[in-house]
Parts: C-alpha cells; structure tokens; sequence
C-alpha cells in the first residue's frame, strides 16, 4: 500500500495515500466559533469545504506547531473532507502489509504511525462544542 | 661883672699897701727928726703893714678854701645838697664854680644812674620774664626737635625700607619684564606652531575629503553589490518558489499516480524524479540562498563597517574642522594674548623707568631725611647750647640786677635835693 508520511509535533504520522485528495498551501483557514478544541476552522478549495483539525492535539500526542503558510493536506473519502495541517510532508512510501489504526512501523531511523481518516473523524466527533481559542498563527 | 684874678688883685693890694705905707713913711719923715729913726719906724711900720696885709689876705683865701673844703667833704660823703656859695670873684670863684658844677653835674649824674639803674632793674625784670618764656619755649622747641629728630628717623626708616621694596618691587618688574618678553616669544612660537597646526589640519581636512571621496566611490559597487545580490535573492525565491510549486506538484501527481493505481506507476516514477529534482534544486537554491544571504551578511557588515568608517572619517573631519577652527580662535587669542603681553610689557617698561625715577626720588627723599635728622640733631644740640646761653643770659642779667641794686644802694649813699629826687625813684620806692 502507498503511505502518505508526514510529519507533526515531532512525530511521524503515515496515512492511506488514496485518502489524500490534494496538498495545498497558501489557503486561507476561517475560523468556526463555538467549535470544539483542536478544531481549527474551514478552507474553501475548489467548490468544496474541508474541515481543518490540529491531527497531532486530536490524536493526543501534542500540539501541532502551526507557523508561517504551512502546506495543508486534504483527504477526501466517501462524502467526508477533512484538512490536515503538517509541520513537514515527507512524501509516500509504499509497504506491502495493510496495517491498521495506530500501527507503528519504522521506516529509516523514523518510526512511523500509522492513522486512518475515519479514526481522526470519530475523534473529531468525539469532541465536546464549545468556545475554543483560536491559535493566534492563523 | 668883670673877674680878678689873685695875682692882679695881689699886686693891686700890695701897691696900695705901698702907697700907704709910703705916705706914712714920708709923713714919719717929714715929722721924725732922726732919719735912721724915722727909716726904722718907717720899716717897722711897713713889716707891720705887711704881715697884715698878709695875714688878713691868707685869712679870706684860706677860709673860702675851708668853706670849698667843708663842701667837698660832704660831697663825699654823699651829701649833694649842699649848694656851693659863690663869694669872690677870682681864681677861687672858678674854683668854686667847678666844683658847684661839678656837684651839680655829679648830682644830675647819679640822679640820671638811679634812673638807670632802675630802668635797668625793669628791663632786667621784663627781659628774666622773656627769659623764661624763652627757656621754655626752647625747652617745648628742644622737644619737638627730639621729636622731629625721631620722626626723621623712623622716616629714615620708612624710607630705606620703602625704597627696598622698591628695589625688590624693581627686581620683580625686571623679572615680570623678562618674562613677558619670555611670553611673548613663547607666544610667537604658539602662533607659529598654531599656524602650522591649522596648516596640517586644513591639509588633514583636505586629506580627508579625498578619502571620503575615494570611500564614497569606493563604497558604490559595495551597495551596487548589495542591490545585485539582493536581485539574486530576489531571483533564488523565485527559483524556491517554483521548486516549493514543483514539489507541491510533483507530489498532488505522485498522489494522483498513486490513486490511479497500475496505470499511473509510470506517472508516479516521473513524479517522484521530479519530486527529487524540485528537493535538489531546493536544496540548490536554499544554499544559494545561505550564500547570498551570507554575501548579503558580509556585504551588509562590510557596508555597516564602511558607513561607520566613513561617519567616522566624517566625525574625524567634523572634529578636525573644529580643531581647525579651534586652531584658527587659538591663533586669534595667541595674537591676541602677544599683543595684550607686549602691552604689558610696554607698560611694565614704562613703570620700571617710572618706579626707577621713583626709586631715585626716595634715595633722594632717603638722604634728605638722613640730613634732616642730622639737622634736628645739630638743631637739638643748638637748642640746648642756646638754652645754657639763655640761662647764662638769665644769671648774667641777675648779676646785673644785682649790681644795679647794689648801684642802687650806694647811690642811696648820695643825698640829693628834695627837687632832684627822680620820679622813677618814688615810683621803685
């Protein structure tokens, strides 16, 4: 399977490459009040709204370190959208194994862990509503 | 009425007593018989007559000359009241005349002695009250002469000192006078160093601007440098940029490849290759980036350190401008300190002649004053010489009034007429 690997918060996160829609940059992100924590607003891009989250602080693994115009990665399946925000893209890797949720695999002198869109939007389900503040990066 | 003398009136009387004694002779003869008795009684007769004649003759003139006697007994006895009788009228008047004058003139004489001598008894009186005044004032001039003398002295004094104040005043005047002269060659070499310095500056002024603008040129292609890397940079971007949109792309076209499965595995290759050139060429250019940066950064330190240099030059010829206009009111004072010293200097000559003719006036003044006690002193001697001449004076005059009160007292001795008795005389008695 073809791995999209990337990095956040100091940690190497891998995803299924055909959830990737498209890496984007230089897309403005509107902040949603009242949204959960971790939820970081919308981007509009190409007729269709992606719902931006901070993986790393969902994942509860840290905090992603959103800084300057980051490259923002769109997935994309079935009829849900949602926008991650990377430190850096480190590019695909192909393995042989389909491996699942949180499989932790190392790749050079990097462990990787493994993550799937569905699990980043239960947990995003997951989230209590309510005011959040707004990283003041975006 | 006419004079007789003796002589004449005793021959007068004898040839009368002749006669006389002739008639009788001649009667005697012509009566007596006896001519030898008629010649003895005629001789008899003429001795007779003679020794009469003779005693009565002697008699009167022994007797006036008794009475003269008896008048100039008391004459000297200091009776000179006694008026002479003038009874004959020969030689013996005269003689009686004489010796009348004589008390006469005796008596106008000592009556004339007596007014003298009480004249004299005043005037010595008057002149020992003068005398004493005199004393005195020659006591009281006596003092103020000592203390002239002593004021001359401490004058002396005064003057000596003065005029060794003045000498050492003269000394330091010569002293100050050399060295103005000192100062004012000093001053010239100031003026000449100060004139040599503002030359220098001005050449150092010049010097600089040369260098500032050498600098300024020199400096241009630093800053042209700067604005082509600064274009490099700009164009390094650019090339960044683009590697960041080819990876971008690149990878949208791995993702695209890899979603079109087998079919897009070529794609995917090419992509990746291109993925790997976009990395390199960004590599490429992040380290022509960290080179022009770091050119930038040399450059920048460079042009800081030239624009500090050249501020630095600027402030140096800002600073040298101020030394050079220091130097030019430095020339200025020292011209005018020289000329306000030779002033000085003028007017120090001036008042060294001056104090020198000063000087000289005080030796004079110093000379004066030593003559001047010297006279005090010969005036203090003189006083006090005089003092005993007027004391001697004073004893001289009592003598004289001693002897004039012993005068007086033997002129007491003569008795004079009630009418002769002087005025002064009552008025003393």
């Amino acid at each position: 399977m073809e791995l999209f690997i990337f990095n956040s918060a100091e940690e190497y996160l891998g995803i299924d490459a055909n959830y990737v829609y498209r890496v984007v940059e230089e897309i403005k992100i509107t902040p949603v009040p009242m949204a959960p924590p971790y939820y970081l607003g919308l981007i509009y891009y190409r007729g269709e709204l992606f719902e931006v989250v901070d993986i790393v602080g969902l994942l509860g693994s840290g905090k992603a370190k959103l800084k300057g115009n980051p490259r923002i990665i769109l997935l994309k399946w079935s009829d849900k959208k949602l926008a991650v925000i990377p430190d850096r893209i480190s590019g695909l890797l192909w393995i042989e194994d389909k491996k699942g949720q949180d499989t932790i695999f190392t790749e050079g002198n990097h462990s990787v862990r493994l993550i799937t869109p569905e699990h980043i939007w239960k947990r995003l389900l997951e989230l209590p509503y309510g005011p959040t503040k707004i990283s003041e990066d975006f | 009425m006419g004079r007789t003398s003796i002589k004449n009136k005793l021959i007068l009387s004898f040839l009368a007593l002749l006669l006389i004694v002739m008639v009788v002779i001649s009667v005697i003869n012509w009566v007596a018989p006896d001519f030898l008795l008629s010649q003895a009684i005629s001789t008899a007769l003429a001795l007779a007559a003679g020794i009469v004649f003779g005693g009565i003759f002697s008699k009167s003139l022994v007797n006036r000359l008794n009475s003269l006697s008896d008048a100039a007994r008391e004459v000297s006895h200091g009776d000179l009241s006694r008026e002479i009788p003038l009874l004959s009228r020969d030689e013996v008047r005269d003689l009686e005349e004489i010796f009348a004058k004589m008390v006469d003139d005796l008596r106008s004489m000592i009556s004339e002695m007596k007014n003298v001598s009480i004249q004299i008894q005043q005037t010595n009186r008057s002149l020992l009250d003068f005398v004493k005044k005199i004393v005195k004032r020659g006591e009281e001039i006596d003092q103020l002469t000592k203390s002239i003398a002593k004021g001359s002295e401490e004058q002396t004094l005064i003057v000596q000192k003065t005029a060794i104040s003045l000498d050492n005043g003269l000394n330091q005047m010569d002293e100050m006078v050399k060295q103005s002269s000192e100062t004012v060659s000093k001053a010239n070499e100031a003026r000449l160093q100060a004139e040599i310095g503002e030359n220098k500056a001005s050449q150092t002024v010049k010097h600089l601007e040369e260098v500032l603008k050498q600098m300024s040129e020199h400096t241009q292609p630093m800053f042209r440098l700067a604005n082509k890397v600064e274009k490099i940079k700009k164009v390094i971007n650019i090339m960044d940029d683009i590697a960041q949109k080819t990876d971008l792309l690149s990878l949208n076209a791995s993702i695209e490849a890899t979603r079109a499965g087998e079919m897009g595995k070529g794609f995917a290759l090419v992509a990746d290759e291109i993925r790997s050139m976009a990395e390199n060429s960004k590599r490429s250019s992040q380290d022509i980036k960290t080179m022009v940066e770091d050119i930038l950064e040399d450059n920048k330190t460079a042009t800081i350190a030239l624009t500090k240099t050249q501020e630095g030059i600027n402030r140096g010829r800002e600073t040298i401008r101020s030394i050079l206009n220091t130097f030019s009111d430095t020339l200025t004072d020292v011209k005018d300190i020289s000329s306000a010293i030779k002033e000085v200097e003028e007017v120090t000559g001036k008042q060294v002649i001056q104090m020198r003719t000063l000087s000289g006036h005080f030796q004079e003044l110093s000379q004066l004053a030593d003559k001047n006690f010297i006279s005090t002193q010969k005036t203090t001697v003189a006083t006090k010489n005089q003092i005993d001449d007027i004391v001697r004076i004073a004893k001289a005059m009592r003598s004289l009034t001693a002897l004039s009160e012993k005068m007086m007292l033997t002129q007491q001795r003569f008795k004079l007429s009630a009418a002769r008795q002087p005025a002064s005389e009552a008025a003393l008695d």
